[in-house]
This record gives C-alpha cells, structure tokens and sequence, in this order.
C-alpha cells in the first residue's frame, strides 16, 4: 500500500524541497527519493530554497539542520511565517535533546543521522498522509477544560499547559479534521507512526489512553476523546452536535 | 552540572561572617548597659545620701530649693527643743515656779513637746523631699526594665530636677541609640548579596542617614585614603566618617554630615564604625555573590559552545558518513559485492560511536529530555539486529511480553539495544544471543534481557562496570569508546527504567536486563 512509495496521493507525484549544503548528500538522496516516485526539487543554502518557494510551492520541504549563512531551524522558521508546508529536518541532534525540542516547533519531524533511507522515506509518506487535514492554525476550543494547540504541540487542560508528543499531536490532527466524526484505529495507526515502526493497534489504543490521561479532567469519564467501540476514535467538542 | 551550587554557598557563608559582628553587637549593648548601670548606681547613691540627710530635718512643704528644704529641716531638728528648752526656762522664771520639782516637770514636758514639734516637722518635710526621690527612684527601676519612654516630672530648678533631668537625658540618649542599634540591625539584615554591590551601598547610606538622623550619607566603594577628612566646624554641620572594613580589607568609606546640634559620642562612632564593617561584610558578599555569578555565566556560555562544537562536529562527520552509505548502497543494488556491506556497516558503526560522544554531552548538561512514545519491543530488537548485520551469530528472541508495550524513547532505546547486542556479539565468542522478554505486570513493568554464551563478566569487573570510559581488565565488555554502557544506563535510567547486569549463572555469559515502563495493550 502505502510502504512502497508515494502511491495513493491521487495521481500526481509529490513535490520534494531538498535543502543541504552538501553536494554529495544533496545529488544521492534526490536520487534515491526520485527513483522511488517522488518528484524531488533540490536547494544548496537558505536563500535558494526561499527563491525556488516564490515561484512553487512543493508538499513537502527536507532541510538539513546545519548549513552554513542560513541554518535549518531559521529556514524553517522563515518558511512557516509564510505558509504551512510541512518540513522535514534531517539532524545529527538526538531526539530529546534541547535544539530538537525547537526543531519540533517548527517542523513536522525529523530524522536523526545516521538515518536509513528506508526510514526517511516511511516518515516522508507519514507526514504527506495528513496533508488533506485542514486544521485551523490558531487554537482549537473544545470546551471549558480543554483548548488545543496542535502546531505548538500543546493542550491547555483545566488552566494547565501540557506538552503532547509528536504521535499524540499526530493523532489529535486526524481527530480534529475530522472534529465529532469517528476515525478508525487503521487510520489513527497510519497518521500517528510511520511503516518502519512496526505498529498494530494496540499502539493506538494505548497511546489514545495516554492522550486522555493527559487532556482530559477525568480519564474514567471522557468528555472530548470517546472511545467507539470496535471502530476506532472521535474527538468531541462540547456545545457541538454529534453526527454519526 | 550543579549550577548555582557555588553562589549559594556564597550566600550560605553570610550568616557565618555575622558572628563576630553579632559578637560586637553584643558587647556593645553590655557596654551601653553597663553605662547605664553606673550612671544609676550614681543616682542612687546620691539619693541614698539625700534620703539620710532629710530624713532628720523638718520641712513645711514650700517651694524651697531641695538645699534650703534640707538647711530648714535640719535647722528645726537642732535648734527647736533647744528654743523650747529657752522659751520655758523664761517663762519659768516669769511665773516664779520655785518648786524645783514643779521647774523641773514643765522643763521636761517643753523639752519633750518641743521635740514632738520638730520630729513631725521634720516628717512632714521629708516627705515633701522623698517624694520626687522616690519618682527618680521608680523612673531608674523603670530604665533597668528596658523603659526609657517614660521622663520623670520634677518641677523647679533645684538639685532634684537637675538630677531628673539628666536622667531623662541619659533615657533619651539610650532610647535614640536603642532606635539606631535596631534601625541599622533591620538594614543589616536586609542587605541580601543577590542586590548587588552598589545597590548594597546605596540603601545602605539610606538607611545609615534615617537610623542616625544625618543631613546626608554615602558609601564610597574606594579606598578611604582618597577620601579627605573633614574639619569640624564649631556650628556647622558635623562631618563623620567610618570605614567599611571586612578583616584586612577596606572596601571604602561612610561619610556624611549631621545637624550641628546633634551630640555625637563615642557610643555614636562605635555603632555607625559597627554598621559601617557589617555593611562591608554585605558588600563583600555581594561582591563575591558577583563573582561567582558572573563565573557562572560564564560556564554555562562555554558549556553552551562545547555543545555547539559538539554538534558542528557530529553533524560534520555524520553528514559524509552518510553519503558513504548510501553510495555503498546504490552501487550494492547495482554490482553486489559483500565488501560494499562492510563499508556501509562500519561507517553506520563510526557513526554510531559519534552520536553516542554527542549523548555523553547531553546526558551531562541535563539537556536530554526522553521523547517518550509506547512501542513493541520484539520488533524493535529485531530491527537493532537487521542494522548490526552479524550473520554468523544466530539471536533467538523468546517474547513473553503478552503484547505489553514499552514506554519509551524510541532513538535512545535504539542506542541502548544496538550498545547491548553489540557487546554481545563481541563477547558472546560467537555463541548465540538469547533475548527474553518479559512482563512484570506488579510493578507494570517490562524487562529486556540480553544474554550471551560468553565467558561473563569477571567478578573484578562487575562494579565497575558501568563507569564511564571503563574497559573490562580480564574480558573487555565493551564496544569500543568504553561509553556503551555508561550511556545506556543513564539512557534507561532518563526513560524511568534501569539497566542492570544479572548475577552469573553457570553455562551463560554475560546477561544484561533493560527495565521499561510498560502498558497493557487493551483496547480503552
């Protein structure tokens, strides 16, 4: 299905940004992702990148962090003031660690050096998966107790912050695209983690049992994420009326 | 790192310099004290004196002077029985009282009338002159109680009102300083090193002219030589002056200037010299409290830049160690060769080896924070194994987890594992790898075993083994820079789990087990 390559995006190739300062880098991975389907445009720095967005805008961006003028995380930044394309930072910088902590802001994912191809290409198809979500940027009221801001990666539960981690603000963007209609545990497994990653459902269920510890005033008795059984998961707003 | 640590000890060591100053403080208020005490065992003594000479005199409660009360009661005291004894020997003669027995009768009532007379006069006086003693009295008793607001009323000018006076002087004096003494200890308490040096000095001079009543005061931070002395000007302000010394050391100096009217006293210098050095002390603090702050800052700038380098340098050597393996895998797809799988493996291992450098760091400065994600564990080994490509060793993985999922970071669990089998290929003398996991649903935690058919741990190496840059003396556990298990411990321990090394069972080798949060796989 999905593992092979970009298949199943309607019927026009993606469009790859490539951005590394690295020439031998730059040439073997626009290969590779090329030969697997992709249309792949590539960038040497920065400000090429920026110049090549003026005239077309491609689904996804893969910007290496460290370059030199302009580094990744300005470039993100730079690009995310002007319009919400999806970024991919490959990084020699652990997750975890407190740069990638501001990568994740502003970007989609990224992929720790070494990565192997295969794993780049899986987390390339995740993060295209959600490209027919449409989320408002600004945050996302659901009721007296719960307010979401899924692009800080953040929930405001009764007053208090809580940081939500990059499955659980995956599967919130699913939930809330489709906001009070019911997604099924397949769809969830597919958005929330990449082919490489080995899940079954049960990586759904728990992790949707985490979420509702984190975002809801009373995990036992779910006002916003309801569980329908044997089907999968909405995300209910309060005040909204329920279809389905 | 312990950030701070050195600051706060800074801040620590304040209240041990106040020692001695509490000690002077001390000695101080016994001085003023005992000041006190003489100058009210002098007022007792003169009223004891006093009490005794009026006790015999006479007085008519006029408003004489206290001398000329005591001249007249003593007066009458001598002189009336003998005027009595006179006034009757006249009067005797006149009546022609021949009867000596009848002379002598009337003689001895005068005498003893006369004496009646002067005794109540001079009860009557005396009271009149105990009563302002015993007001000066109670007001001294009044004074050794800690009491110095309430003044004794003696009206006139006489010697008692003087002394009342300078009694209340003496109160006043010691109520001032008892107010000053309190003032500077409140500003000497307040005085905190995180203010800063010169905000220390600046409400310090504050403080030092309310406490002391002074027209102007400052705290110059320079040393006092450079600061002239001021002449005394009979009628003008009144220049003082004390230095902030802390031990050898003269950190700068007080000056300022007081109401020409105003008394200053060797008391006054010894508690504006007191608050001067414990002012200094606060500074000295703030000063050091400075330093190490400013050190501080310092250290986290460098260690801020080491990571920096740190980065640049993994990223740098990360970035063609990439290239080399996808180039050797592009040119595998095309013209397999098994030395093109060698390259590649051994360049993923050089950056492994880099990236674990760059995690040492990050454990370090506490800059690592777990990305924590639930995932299966049995996959996870399987794939770790796929990238070692070790095919002569065989691995049998044995998953008794119940479909019970890890809770962890999935890139520093990757590094734990690959560190873990890794070690065990190296030391396993090509044994196969036995992986087991289980559940330990009390604790609901999961646990990871790697054991190998090695030769084990040498008992020598067991505690040490997990130090960093450790090799093993007699079998080297270890895979390569002498951090893989140093990491992975911390790594485990960073996600809420452990790594630990199992005791030795006869016919198996070297057996780690890796503990993990873990979650039931229900459906919720």
């Amino acid at each position: 299905m999905l593992s092979g390559g970009p298949a199943g995006y309607g019927d026009a190739a993606p469009r790859l940004l490539l951005v590394d300062d690295d020439p031998n880098q730059l040439v073997a991975l626009a290969d590779q992702l090329r030969a697997d389907g992709y249309q792949v445009q590539t960038a040497r720095d920065g400000d090429e990148a920026l110049r090549r967005l003026r005239t077309a805008w491609p689904d996804l961006l893969i910007i290496d962090m460290m370059m030199p003028r302009m580094d990744g995380l300005t470039l993100a930044r730079e690009i995310k003031a002007q319009a919400d394309l999806p970024i991919i930072v490959l990084s020699a910088i652990d997750a975890g660690d407190s740069k990638a902590d501001l990568l994740e802001e502003v970007a989609e994912d990224y992929v720790t050096k070494p990565y192997h191809y295969p794993e780049l290409r899986a987390r390339i198809n995740r993060v295209l998966r959600r490209l027919g979500d449409k989320v408002p940027r600004q945050s996302l009221v659901l009721g007296p107790a719960l307010t979401l801001d899924l692009h800080r990666r953040e929930a405001t539960v009764g007053g208090e912050t809580v940081q939500l981690t990059p499955t659980e603000s995956r599967l919130l963007y699913a939930l809330a695209a489709n906001l009070g209609k019911t997604v099924t545990t397949e769809t969830l497994l597919a958005r929330g983690w990449a082919e490489t990653e080995d899940a079954d459902p049960s990586y759904v269920w728990v992790t949707m049992r985490r979420l509702r510890q984190k975002v809801e005033v009373d995990a036992n008795r779910p006002v916003h994420v309801q569980t329908v059984r044997g089907v999968g998961y909405r995300l209910v707003s309060l005040g909204e009326v329920v279809d389905g | 790192m312990a950030e701070g640590t050195p600051a706060e000890e800074a801040a620590a060591g304040h209240p041990a310099t106040r020692t001695p100053i509490a000690d002077r403080l001390a000695a101080l208020e016994e001085a003023e004290l005992e000041r006190a005490q003489r100058e009210e065992a002098d007022l007792d003594a003169l009223l004891d004196r006093t009490e005794n000479e009026s006790s015999g005199g006479l007085g008519f409660g006029l408003r004489l002077s206290f001398r000329s009360r005591l001249t007249l009661g003593l007066m009458a005291a001598a002189v009336l029985p003998l005027a009595a004894f006179g006034v009757v020997a006249l009067v005797a003669e006149d009546l022609v009282v021949n009867d000596v027995d009848t002379l002598g009768r009337v003689l001895l009532l005068a005498i003893v009338i006369a004496a009646l007379i002067g005794i109540l006069l001079a009860y009557l006086l005396s009271a009149d002159l105990i009563g302002p003693l015993r007001a000066i009295a109670a007001a001294v008793d009044r004074v050794s109680a800690g009491d110095l607001s309430t003044p004794i009323e003696v009206p006139g000018e006489d010697e008692l009102a003087r002394l009342a006076d300078s009694h209340n002087r003496l109160a006043a004096t010691l109520e001032r300083r008892n107010r000053e003494l309190g003032q500077i200890l409140e500003a000497i308490e307040r005085a905190s090193p995180r203010d800063g040096a010169e905000f220390v000095a600046g409400r310090a001079a504050t403080d030092a002219r309310a406490a002391f009543g002074m027209i102007d005061c400052s705290i110059l931070l320079v040393d006092p030589r450079d600061i002239p002395l001021e002449e005394r000007i009979p009628g003008e302000a009144l220049p003082v002056r004390a230095i902030l010394q802390t031990g050898e050391e003269e950190l700068g100096v007080l000056v300022g200037h007081l109401p020409a009217t105003r008394t200053w006293e060797r008391a006054d210098q010894d508690l504006l010299e007191l608050f001067a050095s414990e002012i200094g002390v606060a500074i000295r603090n703030a000063q050091l409290f400075a330093r190490v702050e400013a050190q501080n800052t310092q250290l986290l700038e460098l260690d801020a830049a080491k990571d920096d380098f740190l980065r640049g340098v993994s990223h740098n050597l990360q970035t063609p160690l990439t290239s080399i393996r996808v180039y050797a895998h592009q040119l595998q797809t095309d013209r397999p060769d098994q030395r093109l799988d060698i390259i590649a493996e051994q360049s993923e291992r050089l950056s492994r080896m880099v990236r674990q450098l760059l995690t040492v760091t990050r454990l370090e400065s506490g800059a690592l924070h777990p990305r924590i994600e639930v995932l299966s564990l049995a996959p996870r080994i399987r794939r770790t194994w796929e990238a070692l490509a070790q095919s002569q060793v065989e691995l049998t993985v044995n998953d008794a987890s119940q479909g019970w999922l890890a809770v962890a970071d999935i890139d520093q669990l990757d590094q734990v594992l690959w560190a873990l089998l890794d070690n065990a290929v190296k030391y396993g003398a090509g044994s196969p790898i036995a992986v087991d996991i289980d559940v330990e649903e009390a604790s609901s935690r999961l646990r990871l075993t790697i054991a190998d058919g090695g030769p084990g741990v040498a008992e020598a190496d067991r505690a040490r083994l997990f130090g960093r840059f450790v090799r093993g003396q007699e079998t080297a556990v270890d895979d390569g820079s002498g951090l893989g298990l140093y990491v992975s411990r911390e790594l485990c321990r960073a996600m809420g789990g452990d790594l630990v090394l199992e005791p030795t069972v006869a016919g198996r080798g070297a057996a780690f087990s890796v503990y993990l949060p873990g979650e039931p796989p229900e459906d919720a």
